[in-house]
């Protein structure tokens, strides 16, 4: 089954109609979609702006993003789970939207940057914890992070535009 | 409703602002205010989980308050520009739209509540390990009224 042909089937099944056409389901999830990043989008912001010596210097940095992260992964379930079902509710639309692609692949790469960053910079963390200004490849990842992030924003803004 | 009689007041006393109309200026500012709510709203809820003691607990919670105060700031800053220009393309329009009312009352809401009650919350205690008290359900209204505010504000363009 090539992709449009799967897009063209999920549209078609009942659960796809009804998150099209009930008058809840679709202004309910994107509520809580954008609440989500709302609420959590500081998080990630503000723990780039520590990795970047910009913000809260005085506190570790392994306590800035140890504290967050439990936070960040619930922030980032819900924001998949609503995002599925977003997609689910107009399957055909979103397949043939490159905005929509973009801010996939994009989603893909702050994945990799957090992988590269949690692999490699991040596991000597104790030599650079309390410092202001934390080495290069780790302020690198957090500059990394903060661009990627404001183009999945970009990107998703501009789904709905396309 | 002071709110509502001052807005009355503005939207008639300044004309639209037609550039804020033009096709692709719209959309541009309005992505600049929602990262400006992600600024501002992601860090009140930083120090409101704090009060809450559901993150960060062996901060401070002054020394916390006093780390995110610039960014609250500057969120307040890009708020107070984006908006008002927002709102510049059809002041009269705005008005009437329940959801714009709301998310006014709203808003001056939580910003005197952040300045008042949450400024005391955050100015002590200086012992990271000291009992939270009162101090969690004054987090727990400042979220409220953030969200209230969120979700207003979300009504505005009907999503």
């Amino acid at each position: 089954m090539s992709p449009a042909n799967f897009c063209d089937w999920l549209s078609k099944t009942s659960f796809s109609i009804w998150l099209r056409e009930a008058p809840y389901p679709f202004p309910v999830l994107l509520i809580i979609h954008l609440l989500t990043i709302a609420f959590f989008g500081g998080m990630v912001l503000l723990g780039d702006l520590r990795l970047l010596g910009r913000a809260m210097q005085d506190i570790p940095v392994s306590q800035v993003l140890g504290q967050f992260r439990p936070w960040k992964w619930t922030a980032f379930g819900i924001l998949v789970v609503t995002g599925v079902l977003l997609s689910i509710s107009d399957p055909v639309e979103y397949c043939g939207n490159i905005m929509f692609w973009i801010s996939l692949l994009l989603l893909l790469l702050v994945g990799v940057n957090a992988l590269a960053f949690r692999l490699g910079v991040y596991r000597s963390i104790a030599e650079w914890d309390q410092a202001e200004i934390a080495p290069p490849r780790a302020r690198m990842a957090g500059r990394i992070s903060l661009g990627l992030w404001i183009l999945v924003v970009l990107a998703g803004r501009a789904t709905a535009f396309f | 409703m002071i709110v509502l009689t001052l807005l009355q007041a503005v939207s008639g006393a300044i004309p639209k602002n037609p550039i804020a109309r033009w096709e692709w200026v719209f959309p541009v500012v309005e992505t600049l205010h929602i990262f400006g709510f992600t600024m501002l709203v992601g860090a009140v809820t930083i120090l409101d989980l704090r009060l809450l003691g559901a993150t960060l607990r062996r901060i401070p919670i002054p020394q916390l308050a006093k780390d995110l105060s610039p960014w609250i700031w500057a969120g307040i800053v890009v708020q107070f520009i984006t908006g008002p220009y927002l709102f510049s393309g059809d002041p009269h329009e705005y008005i009437q739209i329940a959801a714009f009312r709301n998310k006014m009352l709203f808003l001056l809401l939580a910003l005197i509540y952040h300045f008042t009650v949450i400024r005391k919350a955050v100015a002590a205690p200086a012992d990271a390990s000291a009992p939270l008290g009162w101090r969690r359900p004054a987090a727990f209204v400042s979220l409220g009224l953030w969200f209230c505010v969120l979700l207003s504000g979300m009504w505005i363009g009907n999503l």
